[in-house]
């Protein structure tokens, strides 16, 4: 269970690509949402990867109901340029900019100006005050860029302001730092495979987000093989050279099974224990390297994890619903498939 | 193998859809999303195009440090070293070189190549906003791995080229780099904004003239004077260099859209990277870029075993290696109905791409990280 899912207000996930950043996002969202917070998920990098775990064809910058008390939202710089400049009383220039098609060219112009301005839609989401057009959020969960990009991401506001010393730009700036850097009311998730690549690089990540003063909370170990033969292993190895008790044993409960087919059993076994071995070094390679860092580890779907309802699994995973809505036993067991739990 | 007779690409006959590609290909760009085994694939198709007899280069952006190590990757060179180690060609006719990336290094080695002179070089590598484009622009390390890939291709010192490619947001961007680069660095846009009123012109222009002169304020009131004094400077740096750039990028897309030209998409049979895969293929077909084959990393397979009712499992019950036999066919399933979902999957993928040549790979007992382990990749690749 992250604690952070109840107490702070921009949970960001961010994790080496194709550890399944999106996947958590969105599991942490579902499972905020179980326990009763208002919950805002976004996407930034325009690929739709939100979407699809929703069972949507696409999201977009208005904010959708996809789950129970969550929301979630693609944004993009364009409309959020948009949405600034009218913040600050150029509406008529934001309709300008749309008419003479200058909104990219004024976002490729400024590097950075892209990331300032999504990072600051997510600050502005996540310190809304409810008004009569827009909820407000307890929380807002951020499928971030990947740990190689997450900080100067982050850190866009302050790099504009270095060079905008003054004006709205270095005033939001500051308020934008101000609620990343509070462990209080943020919290960085970086998620991780139990494989060699990802766990060095989530252990690169946490030391490059802490420097850069950012509140990691947790690792969130993702496609962990469930260990079903545990404690086994030497059993296995004996019968792999020689299956005659296995025989015997599908013998006696009158199971048609050959050499071949047994061989084959055993064979499969053990590759899914050497599998298990090899995860399992790797996540105490990550423990160890997380010093005391909360580690949470979610079970491999055998069926991937691309739709609502084993999105909804993952959320049990990470966190328990609110007791009057508990006894799911239903769908954890469905989490066991290939994973075993 | 001469430039020419490179053009056709004959899969025909082929078992894999790589050997005909790696064979006759000169440029064999690999893409896909993060973490799916795109480096170590260029690097096992590399090693294979090198052992068939092709001087090879492959050009990795960010391979991991085993990886990197196996290959003598040094950041710090920026140009291709040979690949040393067993069972790659000596002496022969095929040969294989790697080099790793640094974008800003390529980024100032374009501005050193076709600066006027000295001093224009040194004005621009010192502008704030030049070391900023040139460092973290999304867009940029696209650009700059084109570049070097038109570089390395226009020395005619390779026969094959494998690229792969940055994992970025979008990993097409570098599709869409040279145009976004070019947006970026055509002055006479960015003049059009900060240019006083009189240099518009007359007319039709008036009312544009009127919008730039507010966004030139709102420019100025939202960033602060400083941003745009450097971005400024910068394009007066710039004077000259930009039909160059144009030209260029111009000339790489073409490279790009060449048959002589493979793309290769790689995935794992995962949902979210087969989801990027479809949506790669898409955009290179919109494109019109060559399409090569598809790749899957990490597939599951199951064995032959012949259905064992649940009746017959339950008397399983009994001793300790029935309750293992039990749990044994339990896992046979569920890999089973693993196997079955990838396959299902890819099977999804294909109807958006029907033409595509796949190739899978199953789940390797080890990381590959070494020499040996490319090849044994190589082997599945290639089989």
């Amino acid at each position: 269970m992250l604690d952070a899912l109840d107490q702070v207000r921009l949970l960001l996930v961010t994790g080496k690509g194709g550890t399944g950043k999106t996947t958590v996002a969105a599991s942490l969202a579902v499972a905020a949402g179980l326990r009763g917070r208002r919950t805002l998920v976004a996407e930034v990098e325009g690929r739709q990867g939100l979407a699809g775990l929703f069972g949507r064809r696409s999201l977009d910058h208005r904010e959708a109901r996809v789950a129970e008390r969550v929301n979630a939202l693609a944004i993009d710089p364009d409309e959020s340029l948009r949405e600034y400049l009218a913040r600050y009383g150029f509406a008529p220039l934001a309709r300008l900019l749309t008419w003479a098609h200058l909104n990219r060219f004024i976002t490729a112009a400024a590097p950075g100006l892209g990331d300032v301005l999504l990072v600051g839609k997510v600050w502005e989401a996540a310190t809304r005050q409810a008004r009569d057009s827009q909820e407000a959020y307890d929380l807002v969960v951020l499928d971030a860029p990947p740990t190689g990009r997450v900080v100067p991401f982050l850190r866009a506001p302050q790099t504009v302001a270095e060079l905008a010393r003054v004006g709205p730009i270095r005033h939001q700036a500051d308020r934008v730092r101000d609620l990343l850097d509070n462990p209080e009311r943020t919290a960085v998730v970086l998620t991780c495979l139990p494989e060699e690549l990802p766990v060095t690089e989530t252990l690169e990540g946490v030391v490059s987000l802490r420097a850069a003063g950012l509140p990691v909370a947790a690792v969130v170990a993702n496609r962990v093989t469930g260990d079903r033969l545990g404690g086994r292993a030497g059993r296995l190895a004996a019968l792999a050279k020689d299956p005659a008790p296995l025989r015997a044993a599908a013998a006696a409960a009158g199971v048609e099974l050959d050499g071949p087919a047994l061989g084959t059993l055993l064979g499969e076994a053990r590759d899914r224990q050497r599998q298990v071995a090899r995860e399992r070094r790797m996540l105490k390679e990550l423990r160890a390297g997380l010093d005391r860092l909360p580690m949470v580890e979610l079970p491999f779907l055998a069926d991937g994890a691309g739709s609502p309802e084993q999105i909804r699994i993952l959320a049990d995973r990470l966190a328990p619903a609110e007791p009057e809505v508990r006894p799911r036993g239903r769908a954890r067991r469905a989490a066991v498939g290939g994973a075993g739990g | 193998m001469t430039r020419q007779s490179s053009v056709a690409v004959d899969v025909k006959g082929s078992p894999s859809p790589l050997a005909g590609l790696a064979r006759s290909a000169r440029i064999i760009v690999c893409c896909g999303s993060g973490g799916v085994g795109k480096t170590s694939t260029a690097a096992a198709v590399a090693v294979w195009a090198a052992a068939a007899g092709r001087r090879t280069c492959v050009l990795t952006i960010d391979p991991a440090r085993r990886l990197a190590q196996a290959l003598g990757l040094d950041l710090l060179a920026n140009a291709p070293r040979p690949v040393k180690g067993k069972g790659l060609p000596t002496g022969g006719p095929g040969s294989l070189d790697a080099m790793m990336l640094d974008m800003r290094r390529t980024f100032d080695e374009v501005i050193e190549r076709y600066a006027r002179d000295e001093e224009q070089v040194d004005r621009i590598l010192a502008n704030r906003f030049y070391q900023r484009l040139s460092s973290t622009l999304a867009g940029t390390q696209e650009y700059m791995a084109m570049e070097k890939l038109y570089e390395l291709h226009e020395s005619h010192r390779y026969d094959l080229l494998v690229v792969d490619t940055p994992p970025t947001r979008s990993a097409l961007d570098f599709l869409d780099a040279p145009d976004n680069l070019n947006e970026l660095l055509d002055a006479r846009a960015f003049r059009l904004l900060i240019a006083p009123a009189q240099r518009i012109g007359r007319g039709y222009l008036r009312g544009l003239n009127l919008a730039t002169t507010a966004m030139t304020k709102m420019v100025r009131r939202v960033t602060g004077s400083e941003l745009l004094a450097e971005v400024g400077e910068f394009f007066a740096a710039f004077e000259g260099m930009y039909d160059g750039f144009k030209e260029r990028a111009g000339l790489v897309y073409d490279q790009l859209k060449h048959p002589s030209t493979a793309f290769v998409v790689v995935a794992t049979p995962d949902g979210a990277a087969l989801h990027e895969a479809a949506f790669f293929a898409g955009r290179l077909a919109a494109d019109r870029m060559p399409l090569g084959a598809l790749v899957v990393n990490r597939i599951h397979r199951a064995g032959p075993v012949p259905q064992v009712p649940q009746a017959a499992r339950r008397r399983l019950a009994a001793g300790a290696d029935g309750r293992l036999l039990a749990d044994l066919l339990e896992l046979h399933d569920g890999l089973e109905a693993l196997a079955a979902a990838e396959q299902r999957r890819v099977r999804e993928l294909l109807v958006s791409v029907p033409s595509l040549g796949v190739v899978q790979v199953p789940l390797l007992a080890d990381d590959v990280h070494d020499l040996p382990g490319l090849r044994r990749l190589g082997e599945h690749l290639f089989a």
